[in-house]
């Protein structure tokens, strides 16, 4: 499918793709105040994300137009399973965001399917993510692509009176 | 302990074989209802290695219920539950986070509050360690943990989604 390139995070995306992860943070929190943002959050995410473009064990990639303008990233990773159940080794997606006026033109899908493709070539055959619960658009656009729940995390604020 | 109701503790050295059984039954029963979380086939003996470790750990809270027994007698062991005070890096709001990472009664004793004790036993030593919230992870197919932890006033934060590899 033609349209704007997906390829591999480079170090020099780093400020775009910190500009992209707390606008997409900020949506979240907004529509739940649970998954607020620290105030250290963009220096910690900035540190991650050099980290993790040069971690062969973390995937970042990109959409980029025009050659110069990041409009949508994606991360995943390698990960252990829990050592209980199997599969012992999985593949996570942990986020994955494109700007809102370039929303509805399949980039967010390719994103994805560029990040499965690639945890697919590494082995990993069952991916996982989450998926704010007060963000429906969210949840329908993963369904949409053959995702299903499997658990839900739940959060208790105050004790029970 | 009154009549016929169960207690919650700490769990100690001597109830690791009671417990043993009790995980083995929490991750099959898992595994029944939700065939994509299957059992690993070592479980048993990971489970035996990795409790004594569980019991020493500061961050992590090991509980058990244990039923009415006859004098003399050890009260059997009818639910356990654990959970881990998780540090995360200052990323979100809340980074000191309760997770209640099992909690398991035996379904003869189910519907009388065991499984309630278990989780307020356990929220309550979690946020004496310093959590700030308390959250779990809880399998969709297992209605009746979702109800448990509804009732406790558990509200949903995230889907967890998954996808097989096969069809990419």
């Amino acid at each position: 499918m033609e349209g704007v390139p997906i390829r591999n995070a480079r170090r020099g995306d780093i400020p775009s793709l910190l500009l992209l992860w707390t606008a997409m943070m900020r949506e979240t929190a907004a529509r739940d105040p649970r998954l607020a943002l620290h105030p250290r959050a963009a220096e910690v995410m900035a540190a991650h994300l050099a980290a993790w473009i040069q971690d062969p064990q973390r995937l970042v990639v990109v959409a980029e137009e025009g050659g110069r303008l990041v409009v949508g990233f994606a991360i995943g990773a390698l990960v252990p399973g829990d050592g209980w159940r199997e599969p012992r080794r999985m593949g996570q997606i942990t986020d994955a965001y494109v700007v809102a006026p370039r929303r509805r033109q399949g980039i967010a899908r390719r994103l994805v399917g560029r990040l499965l493709d690639l945890l697919y070539e590494k082995g990993v055959d069952s991916v996982r993510v989450a998926v704010a619960a007060q963000s429906p658009e969210a949840h329908a656009f993963w369904a949409s692509m053959g995702w299903t729940d499997l658990e839900c995390v739940l959060d208790q604020a105050a004790p029970p009176a | 302990m009154t009549g016929n109701q169960a207690s919650v503790r700490a769990a100690r050295r001597q109830d690791l074989p009671g417990l043993v059984h009790l995980r083995v039954h929490y991750l099959g029963e898992t595994a029944h209802l939700e065939p994509r979380l299957p059992i690993a086939a070592d479980a048993r003996a990971r489970t035996e290695q990795i409790l004594p470790v569980w019991l020493g750990q500061e961050e992590r809270v090991l509980l058990v219920a244990e039923g009415p027994a006859p004098e003399g007698v050890p009260a059997p062991l009818v639910g356990y539950a654990t959970g881990v005070l998780d540090v995360r890096p200052p990323l979100l709001l809340h980074q000191r986070v309760g997770e209640v990472l099992e909690c398991y009664v035996e379904p003869p004793w189910r519907g009388r509050g065991v499984g309630a004790r278990l989780l307020d036993v356990l929220g309550e030593a979690l946020r004496g360690r310093g959590a700030e919230v308390v959250r779990a992870a809880v399998p969709v197919r297992n209605e009746v943990a979702l109800e448990r932890f509804r009732r406790r006033g558990f509200r949903p934060l995230q889907w967890i989604m998954d996808r097989r590899l096969d069809a990419v």
